[in-house]
């Protein structure tokens, strides 16, 4: 599927007062991607982005976000760049993977963006591709030789970790704390045993000596509830520093706590900042600026749903002949109601 | 004691005003108005008595074009937006009406938000922080029942020039046509970024240039889905064609008074950058003083256009002087 996009033209006829920030603004986008006056006269890029799947509903690197996001994302990305994209859809399978790579080498497109879980098959789509003189750009599993974009699970972790540490000194100073961890710890694909170091590593810079309980929900979020149950029912007295690696199962643990009417023990802190945590102005969702007393502090954002905004750039500075890292990781952020509305602004209110 | 009520009063004012309006230094954040500190007006000042009487030469059949969309129950609205009306007729009960003459009456009770339908986006309705047009801090300007500044009764009255531009035409042309099968006649997809240079190859294709004080109607084939109502409500309000801020800063430039289209906020969504909110909102609105129309009903004076060969028209808009409001629904007709 071809999608043709058109760059915006420079902007013109402003008012003086508003056109030195303009310009500004301008300019830095421009530097973020590399972008110089002669863009207007630079040549369009062809980009194939195999995504790992676009089946609806299916969740990708252990989040809420969906392949149907990420694709998205590279679309409305695509807006603002110099680039025609041809979509593919890996569908989490070999085959169709090394069939996408060859459609694209027939089509010559000039760069391929791989997203795809398996490593044999990114393998051998690295030298299929490398053969036919097309640059690969890897999307979180590597391909032998490419440059790679990727989430950086352990260092989400510990933004998490430190939050929920804070919180706990802050809140609960000279008082028993317990720290859980709650989702689908075991996840290797996902890479989220690095995200359960990572949380680890931040609770404890703050209580070193805490006592950290892993809770396996096996990749079942329905299961949270009744696990995190059972736990805090066997802690009375204690504090609990909960750490959700995922938004379904901070939803699911605050359900628990509220349950048990132990809201007031706990405090959550979760992964990913999916649409399942945050919404727009009428849709009210547990982090919202007018639900600043959650005891869901935060998601860290993970942004799937923006994989587009930053992989795009890359892949066009690749086609300049321009050096790029080997490895680019995602800008995780602690997401609170504080400041969703920036990082998220709704746009159900006009 | 009258004093110490009075100090603890005014104590209250003071700390409640410190408290909820926080001010922000606006001649920082929002650029002045070109006409001036105390201008609540904005750019309808450019709707000069010449530039109606050159408006009136555009009619020429004296064809009236409606270009407002219906406003009922069932139209797309957004989250707790309402419009509702609530009828009296008691007068109709048998034995009710007046005198000899048995004179019976209704009216309507309106309950509704002023930004539903086909609707004006007041100088009150966009800003940056507290900061609104022409630097004024609207933190002060408020009540719980209106703004005290740049509400609706400051604005002129719109007797000026319509200009009609076919996105779905340009784009067509342009051989980057992207539609959405949703609609039942021609549409721009949601997310399609219209330009100023996509704006500037519409105008050219019916040979017209923007004059000061214009209105521009943008026709992107999207408000088919608000024609659906309520079938298509979900898909109408998922996001839309519209300007990005190309094209915003370019009609800055070209000094026209308001743009419209045939969507429920004339800018692109979703937007250019996914951290940026309404920006083109706060291009036009907030810097400019320009009005946004959402909603507008452009489907029949694109045909007219098309038929004809001129895309311009007599644009007349009925604006109550609702004293401190932010917006609110309005009657369009385009006359030629």
């Amino acid at each position: 599927m071809l999608t043709a996009v058109t760059p915006p033209a420079p902007p013109r006829g402003r008012r003086r007062f508003a056109f030195a920030p303009a310009l500004l603004a301008l300019l830095a986008a421009s530097a973020s991607v590399g972008l110089t006056a002669s863009d207007a006269l630079e040549r369009r890029y062809t980009i194939a982005f195999a995504n790992l799947t676009d089946e609806p509903g299916v969740t990708l690197e252990g989040t809420g976000f969906t392949g149907r996001e990420v694709r998205d994302s590279f679309v409305l990305a695509a807006r603002l760049l110099p680039v025609d994209l041809v979509l593919y859809d890996n569908r989490r399978d070999p085959r169709t993977a090394l069939a996408n790579a060859a459609d694209a080498i027939r089509r010559k497109v000039d760069l391929y963006i791989q997203y795809h879980h398996d490593a044999t098959t990114n393998a051998e789509v690295g030298v299929r591709l490398h053969a036919a003189n097309i640059p690969v750009l890897a999307i979180t599993f590597p391909v032998p030789d490419a440059p790679l974009y990727t989430a950086d699970n352990r260092a989400a972790g510990r933004i998490a970790g430190e939050a929920l540490g804070e919180f706990g000194a802050r809140a609960w100073r000279n008082q028993p704390l317990l720290a859980i961890i709650v989702g689908n710890v075991g996840a290797r694909d996902d890479r989220v045993p690095e995200r359960v170091q990572g949380a680890v590593d931040g609770l404890k810079r703050q209580h070193p000596a805490i006592r950290v309980v892993t809770v396996d929900s096996q990749g079942n979020p329905a299961r949270v509830g009744e696990l995190i149950g059972r736990l805090v029912a066997s802690q009375p007295g204690k504090k609990l520093l909960i750490a959700a690696l995922d938004d379904a199962s901070a939803l699911a643990a605050k359900s628990a706590l509220e349950a048990a009417g132990r809201l007031s023990d706990g405090a959550i802190v979760s992964h990913g900042a999916d649409r399942s945590i945050h919404g727009g102005v009428s849709e009210r969702k547990e982090i919202d600026p007018s639900n600043r007393g959650s005891i869901v502090i935060g998601s860290v954002a993970f942004y799937l749903d923006r994989y587009g905004y930053d992989v795009l750039p890359l892949a066009v500075r690749m086609l300049r002949g321009e050096p790029i890292p080997p490895r680019t990781v995602t800008r995780h952020k602690l997401i609170t109601a504080a400041d969703v509305f920036v990082e998220y602004p709704p746009y159900d209110m006009n | 004691m009258r004093f110490t009520c009075s100090l603890a009063a005014a104590f209250l004012v003071f700390a409640s005003t410190s408290v909820a309006l926080a001010q922000s230094d606006c001649s920082k954040i929002v650029p002045p108005s070109p006409w001036g500190p105390n201008d609540q007006t904005g750019a309808t000042n450019r709707i000069t008595p010449a530039v109606t009487k050159a408006a009136a030469a555009e009619i020429q059949e004296g064809q009236v074009v409606p270009m407002s969309y219906p406003l009922t129950d069932g139209i797309p609205l957004f989250g707790t937006r309402f419009t509702k009306s609530i009828l009296t007729a008691t007068s109709l009960a048998p034995g009710a009406a007046f005198g000899e003459n048995q004179l019976t009456y209704m009216e309507d009770t309106w309950l509704s938000q002023s930004h539903v339908g086909t609707h004006l986006d007041g100088l009150g309705h966009i800003g940056r922080k507290d900061c609104y047009f022409n630097q004024i801090p609207m933190g002060k300007f408020i009540n719980q029942n209106n703004m005290t500044k740049l509400g609706l009764e400051h604005i002129k009255t719109f007797a000026t020039r319509g200009v009609l531009v076919d996105m779905v035409k340009v784009f067509k042309a342009a051989g980057k046509f992207k539609g959405n099968s949703a609609c039942k006649r021609e549409c721009l997809d949601k997310g399609t970024v219209i330009t100023g240079a996509d704006i500037q190859a519409g105008l050219k294709m019916y040979n017209v240039t923007l004059r000061e004080g214009d209105v521009l109607i943008l026709h992107t084939g999207w408000g088919n889905l608000f024609e659906q109502f309520p079938a298509q409500n979900a898909t109408y309000n998922s996001g839309e064609p519209g300007i990005g801020k190309d094209a915003a800063h370019w009609l800055v430039g070209q000094k026209i008074v308001a743009v419209g289209a045939d969507t429920w906020a004339v800018e692109v969504i979703p937007g250019e950058d996914p951290k940026e909110a309404f920006i083109v909102h706060n291009i036009l609105i907030t810097d400019a003083g320009i009005h946004i129309l959402e909603n507008v009903r452009t489907d029949l004076m694109a045909a007219e256009a098309d038929r004809t060969r001129r895309a311009t028209f007599f644009f007349g808009m009925t604006v109550p002087k609702a004293v401190g409001l932010t917006g609110n629904f309005v009657g369009i007709e385009g006359i030629r």
